[in-house]
C-alpha cells in the first residue's frame, strides 16, 4: 500500500481552494480486507484524501517552507460510502492561514453527489524545530510535488477572483 | 447593535462545546479551558478561528493567548514567570484576573488563566471597542 | 499490507468500554511514504484504530447481528504526539450510546502511558441483506469470520489462523 490517497488534482487555486481525485479500484489490495467479498473504501481513508488535498493547499499557500501536519479533525460527516469504480472528489478550501497553522473545511463528493465534508487544523512544524525531527521538509515528497505540478496552480488574484 | 452579556456567554458556551467536544453544562463560567474542559494547545486556536466568526472580530495572534511569551526569558526563567512577566501579563491580558497567578507565579499555573469568564470579557472588550 | 489495524484486544466490558491494542512496525510498507524520513503512524489510522476498536465493542454487543460497520462521523479528533515503529499504541474506548443502526464513542489512544490521540466518534451498521436479500450469505459468512476473529484478538497469546 503506498501512502498517497489522492490521484489527480482538478482544481487549484493557490491560497484559496483546491479539488482532487480519488479513483476506487479493486487493484488495491486492502480493499479486499475491508471487506472480505464487500469491498467498500476505508472512511478513515476518505478523511485522508480530504487531508493531503487540504494539506497541499495549506503548504502550497507558504512555499512548502514548513512541514504541514494535520493537527485536528474538527469535524467529520461521511454519508455515504464509496465502493471500487467510484470516482470520490475531494474540495478543500483555505478559511484562515499563518505562520503556527491552516484552516481548512472541504466537501466529498461520489460520482458528482456530496457524500461528506470534512474540517480540519494543520500545524505548521518549522523543519529541524525539534530535534526529534528531521532538517528538511519530510512532507512534501516527490509524489505530492510531481501531483501538484501536472496541475498548474494559478495565483488568487484577488478581487477579480470570482472564485 | 448591543450584545447583551448573556448573548455573549451563550455564544461563547457553543463555541467552547463545539470546539471542545463537552457538554454546554461543562461550559461553566469559573471552569478553565485545559484544566476543566480538556482543551489541548490546538484547541486554542480552533477556538480563537470560532470566535472570529461567531462574532465578526478579528484576534491578533497573541491577544487572547499569549503563547509567544512563553519563549522569552525575560518573562519566564525555568518553571516561574518573572515580575516582568506578570506585568507583561496584566497589560497583554485586562480581561483575566492574575491574583491566583501572582500568589503562585508558576508556568504550569498559567493555562489556569484561561476561564470561560476570561473569553467572555475579551469578546466584550472587542465588542466595545 | 493487511487493512486490519488491532492486533489485541486486552479489555471489553459488553456495550460499555474496550481497550485494544495496535503495535508499529518497521515492516508495514506504507510508512516509507509516511515519511521517508521520518516514519509514523499516520493520524488516520491512529482514528482507524479507536474505529475499529468501537466497531469490535458494538459487533460482540449486538452477537454480529450488523455485519457492516463504518464510521459515520469523526469530532474533536486531536493528534497530540507521534507513534513510531517500535511503539505500542494502547487505545480505550467508551461507548456512550449504542442503537441498532448506530452507536457513539469517546475514544483516547496512549503510548507509554502519553496521550498521542482523543476522539469522538460515531459508527453506522448494517447488515449486507438490509441493501440486498440475496446477500444474506454473505452476511452468515462475514459474521462467522468475524466471531472467530473477535476470539483470536481476546486470546493471549495470539493464536495462529490457519
Amino acid at each position: 500500500m503506498r501512502w498517497i490517497w489522492i490521484d489527480t488534482f482538478v482544481d487549484f487555486v493557490s491560497g484559496r481552494r483546491a479539488s482532487a481525485l480519488k479513483n476506487v479500484t479493486l487493484a488495491e489490495e486492502y480493499l479486499h480486507d475491508h471487506m472480505p467479498g464487500h469491498p467498500v473504501f476505508p472512511p478513515t481513508l476518505m478523511l485522508e484524501g480530504m487531508a493531503q488535498t487540504a494539506g497541499i493547499l495549506v503548504g502550497e499557500a507558504r512555499g512548502f517552507a514548513e512541514n504541514v501536519i494535520l493537527a485536528k479533525i474538527r469535524r467529520a460527516e461521511i454519508n455515504d460510502y464509496a465502493f471500487p469504480g467510484d470516482q470520490i472528489r475531494y474540495d478543500a478550501v483555505l478559511d484562515s492561514l499563518d505562520d503556527r497553522a491552516g484552516v481548512t473545511s472541504g466537501t466529498m463528493h461520489k460520482n458528482g453527489k456530496v457524500v461528506g465534508r470534512a474540517d480540519m487544523i494543520f500545524s505548521h512544524v518549522r523543519p529541524g524545530e525539534s530535534s526529534e525531527l528531521p532538517p528538511h521538509n519530510f512532507v512534501f515528497t516527490e509524489q505530492f510535488m510531481r501531483l501538484l505540478a501536472a496541475f498548474r496552480p494559478r495565483a488568487a488574484t484577488g478581487s477579480t477572483d470570482a472564485g | 447593535m448591543a450584545v447583551s452579556r448573556d448573548e455573549v456567554f451563550a455564544k461563547v458556551r457553543d463555541v467552547l462545546s463545539d470546539a471542545l467536544g463537552v457538554d454546554q453544562e461543562e461550559v461553566s463560567l469559573e471552569a478553565t479551558l485545559q484544566g476543566d474542559l480538556g482543551a489541548e494547545s490546538i484547541d486554542f486556536l480552533d477556538i480563537v478561528f470560532r470566535l472570529e466568526k461567531a462574532f465578526s472580530i478579528k484576534i491578533p495572534k497573541g491577544e487572547l493567548f499569549p503563547d509567544e511569551m512563553l519563549n522569552n526569558p525575560e518573562y519566564v526563567e525555568g518553571d516561574r514567570i518573572t515580575p516582568a512577566g506578570l506585568e507583561k501579563l496584566k497589560q497583554a491580558l485586562p480581561h483575566a484576573d492574575l491574583t491566583k497567578l501572582e500568589a503562585k507565579p508558576f508556568v504550569s499555573k498559567m493555562p489556569d488563566l484561561f476561564t470561560v469568564r476570561t473569553i467572555i470579557n475579551y469578546v466584550e472588550s472587542k465588542l466595545a471597542a | 499490507m493487511r487493512f486490519e489495524l488491532i492486533d489485541r484486544i486486552v479489555e471489553l466490558a459488553s456495550g460499555e468500554r474496550i481497550v485494544a491494542v495496535k503495535a508499529v512496525s518497521n515492516a508495514e510498507e506504507y510508512l516509507a511514504d509516511h515519511f521517508a524520513a521520518f516514519p509514523v503512524l499516520p493520524g488516520v489510522f491512529m482514528l482507524e484504530t479507536l474505529v475499529e476498536s468501537g466497531a469490535w465493542l458494538v459487533r460482540e454487543a449486538q452477537d454480529f447481528a450488523n455485519t457492516v460497520i463504518l464510521l459515520r462521523e469523526a469530532k474533536n479528533v486531536v493528534f497530540k504526539s507521534f507513534v513510531r515503529p517500535g511503539n505500542l499504541l494502547r487505545v480505550e474506548v467508551a461507548c456512550r450510546r449504542l442503537a441498532q443502526g448506530e452507536s457513539d464513542f469517546e475514544g483516547v489512544g496512549y503510548c507509554n502511558r502519553d496521550e498521542v490521540v482523543k476522539a469522538r466518534f460515531g459508527l453506522r451498521h448494517f447488515c449486507l441483506a438490509d441493501r440486498d436479500a440475496l446477500l444474506s450469505s454473505a452476511d452468515s459468512r462475514l459474521a462467522a469470520e468475524a466471531r472467530a476473529r473477535l476470539a483470536d484478538l481476546r486470546r493471549h497469546p495470539p493464536a495462529a489462523r490457519e
